[in-house]
């Protein structure tokens, strides 16, 4: 029963640092429903800037977060207007073709530049926490995850907020059910869709950050976190915020769960018979509205 | 009419025919020699593919240079001396970490660049995938930190490999911890967990420490093998706990190597033995991180060679001096040792040959027999077998020591050169944690 409720607190833990990696993904796809294969490059430039703030500057992770996301916010945005808003009336082949490119050139840009080394943030407050755990009943949970999954659930709040309580929000998602529409009201689409690339972009910049202080920085490190952040934001429904956030949970609790008891090679394939099992059920995912 | 059409089809595709055979080179002496080089630059195994690809730049430079002082092969001289002083040229592909990619890409350059060697792809993987294409066009191949065994077991003609394989260097692992008692080892170790990924490379050390731990007379305890790039190792991990080896042989990557110690962190996870092979034990990278932390202290793995002997040597020394022009100041590890060190046999061997014709090559190649004192490497030579294996590349056992550096455990002989006794048990997590704040 320990190794079942260890793998479920493990997976939780795990869950929702999926989570702050899946809610950029969120937006931009689940909610404006622009596909962006480059996803998880955002979140390994957010790493580097963890790493390289880190070593030029000494900051911490949890203060470099502040000017990357801002910095990642107009990245964003400047991917959108100059890249995205020309091809979004296309196909949507034409989309997955560009994210699929720029996938390749931020990718392959980084490696360039700095190479293809692993690299560690090697001083930072969660760094130095790293092995502390808390117990409760015989369950460990370690500190450092537990603070990512506290940003990452502070984080959840305030995009939930913004998006289903604001005028703001609900200018986005009337944007994105119906344009025309939108526009006729006043709604500015086009700017709709640049802060979605905008928070998108910024939201998985910091997942990366808070991830630099867990996992090796390398210019790969974001391609097994997309594959993923896909799943969850299907699984929890396109549009829903919340939607998310659990999938997230479920997806780290069935891998974790999995790898416990079967060959640890089937812990990715039960998260996507996961997906096509609710599938079956709730084509829109499990809060999906659309 | 018609026949004098079908003629000059015939003719047409003759002419094709021989444009695109491997063979077809303009006749007369040769100004060029073109080794194709194969490797992944970008995807998975980027890390390693770059160290490949600084490796054979270096060997270029010591080919294509005069170093009169450097006693390694083509060291002192410009181009090949054997070819009217011939230069080498590189023709680098990045195959992604692709094996379909470098499928396509070993024809493309064995067909349109007509390169004379192929050298690649630096993962035993796609080195597997890329082997048959070669040996169908008749092209000298190798793939010297490719340690698949199965590399060279397959009975293809054109391959050779300079490094020792994996069963020579898992076997070595196997017989210090064997011989460890006798030389004031533990005598307790009974139990292993086999933690590894799942590519062939992994696949491979997996069975063959199975089957060497049978013998040995471990009990295997847990066998977990984890899909390459997971982002969580904490199930896993405690598995392992719950098994409670007194070994654990771990292969994975630098990247999964770093989840699993965060994860085996969090669990209080150690083993009294953590033996690993070649993946993030061999990779500089990581091992350079692992300083700040001490994360590797204790770890031991196999190496094909005694790394902390070898770099006193001066050849060493100045092969890395070149290295580091290429590696943005990076030192030499052990990959880019066996690297340098096949391509610098492929290089003698081109130049002993006077030609560059396959059949030509093939045979100087068969009639190697290279002396430890032309290696910056501690082989015991270089002369191959009948399915072109170096019988002389051994593995050696190596140690990080508190030093956060590799030192020469096994064999005993150089052990006693190296002069290092061997952490016993592997220390724990907070002995790390306050070694590593002093």
């Amino acid at each position: 029963m320990t190794l079942f409720l260890q793998a479920v607190a493990d997976g939780l833990q795990m869950g929702l640092l999926y989570a702050l990696v899946a809610v950029g993904l969120a937006i931009i796809w689940g909610l404006m429903e622009m596909i962006n294969f480059a996803h998880g490059e955002f979140m390994m430039l957010g790493m580097f800037g963890a790493w390289g703030l880190s070593v030029a500057l000494g900051w911490d992770p949890l203060v470099s977060m502040v000017p990357i996301a801002v910095l990642m916010y107009g990245g964003g945005v400047l991917v959108y207007r100059l890249l995205m808003r020309r091809v979004q009336r296309g196909e949507v082949f034409t989309q997955i073709f560009a994210t699929v490119g720029l996938f390749f050139f931020v990718q392959n840009g980084v490696v360039a530049l700095f190479t293809s080394d692993y690299r560690f943030v090697e001083k930072s407050l969660l760094t130095s926490l790293s092995g502390a755990n808390l117990t409760f009943g015989g369950l460990r949970v370690g500190i450092p995850l537990l603070v990512g999954g506290l940003i990452a659930l502070a984080l959840f709040l305030v995009l939930y907020l913004l998006i289903d309580r604001t005028d703001f929000g609900l200018a986005m998602q009337a944007t994105a059910e119906d344009r025309d529409a939108a526009m006729l009201v006043g709604i500015r689409p086009q700017r709709m869709y640049a802060v979605a690339w905008g928070l998108g972009t910024a939201l998985v910049a910091v997942a990366g950050v808070i991830l630099a202080n867990f996992f090796s920085v390398y210019p790969q490190a974001g391609l097994s976190f997309t594959v993923l952040a896909y799943a969850i934001v299907a699984l929890g429904g396109f549009g829903s915020i919340l939607g998310t956030l659990l999938a997230a949970l479920l997806v780290g609790v069935v891998q974790s769960v999995t790898a416990a008891y079967l060959p640890p090679a089937f812990k990715d394939a039960f998260v996507f018979a996961s997906y096509i099992l609710i599938g079956l059920f709730r084509p829109q995912g499990l809060f999906g509205r659309f | 009419m018609r026949i004098l059409r079908l003629a000059a089809v015939v003719v047409v595709l003759l002419f094709v025919a021989v444009q695109l055979s491997p063979g077809a080179r303009a006749a007369g002496p040769v100004t060029e020699v073109l080794i194709g080089e194969l490797l992944p630059l970008t995807g998975n195994f980027a890390s390693l593919g770059q160290q490949y690809l600084w490796a054979g730049q270096t060997v270029e430079d010591i080919v294509n240079n005069d170093y009169p002082d450097l006693q390694v092969p083509l060291g002192p001289g410009k181009g090949f001396p054997g070819l009217g002083g011939a230069k080498m040229t590189l023709v680098v592909r990045d195959d992604q970490s692709r094996g379909d990619q470098a499928r396509a890409l070993a024809e493309q350059l064995i067909t349109v660049n007509k390169v004379h060697w192929l050298n690649g792809e630096g993962t035993s993987g796609n080195t597997s995938i890329i082997q048959p294409l070669v040996d169908s066009y008749g092209i000298p191949m190798s793939c010297h930190a490719c340690a698949s065994p199965t590399l060279t077991e397959k009975g293809f003609k054109w391959f050779w490999r300079t490094g020792p394989n994996d069963s020579t260097m898992v076997a070595s692992v196997f017989q210090f911890l064997k011989e460890w008692p006798a030389h004031g080892g533990p005598k307790d170790l009974k139990t292993i967990a086999l933690f590894t990924c799942d590519n062939l490379f992994c696949q491979d050390n997996r069975k063959i420490a199975a089957d060497l731990a049978e013998k040995g007379g471990y009990k295997i305890v847990a066998d977990l093998t984890t899909k390459t790039g997971a982002t969580t190792l904490a199930s896993e991990v405690q598995r392992l706990q719950s098994a409670n080896p007194d070994v654990l042989f771990l292969v994975q990557y630098p990247a999964e190597t770093t989840v699993f110690q965060a994860d085996a962190k969090r669990a209080g996870f150690m083993p009294k033995v953590i033996a690993t092979s070649n993946g993030a034990y061999s990779d500089q990278t990581w091992l350079t991180a692992q300083k700040a932390t001490s994360g590797a202290a204790g770890w031991l793995g196999r190496d094909p060679t005694a790394i902390d002997l070898a770099s006193k040597k001066a050849s060493w020394k100045k092969v890395n001096e070149i290295y580091k022009k290429y590696s943005r100041g990076q030192d030499m590890g052990e990959l880019a040792m066996r690297e340098i060190t096949g391509m610098l046999w492929m290089a003698d061997t081109i130049n002993r040959a006077k030609s560059v014709e396959p059949a030509v090559l093939a045979k100087a190649a068969a009639e190697t027999d290279m002396k430890p004192d032309q290696m910056i490497i501690d082989y015991k030579g270089i002369k191959f077998d009948a399915n072109r294996q170096n019988v002389l590349a051994t593995g050696v056992v190596t140690q990080i020591g508190w030093d956060d550096e590799k030192h020469t455990i096994w064999p005993w002989d150089l052990a006693a050169q190296s002069g290092f006794k061997p952490i016993f048990p592997s220390p724990s997590w907070q002995e790390r944690e306050t070694r590593s704040k002093k």
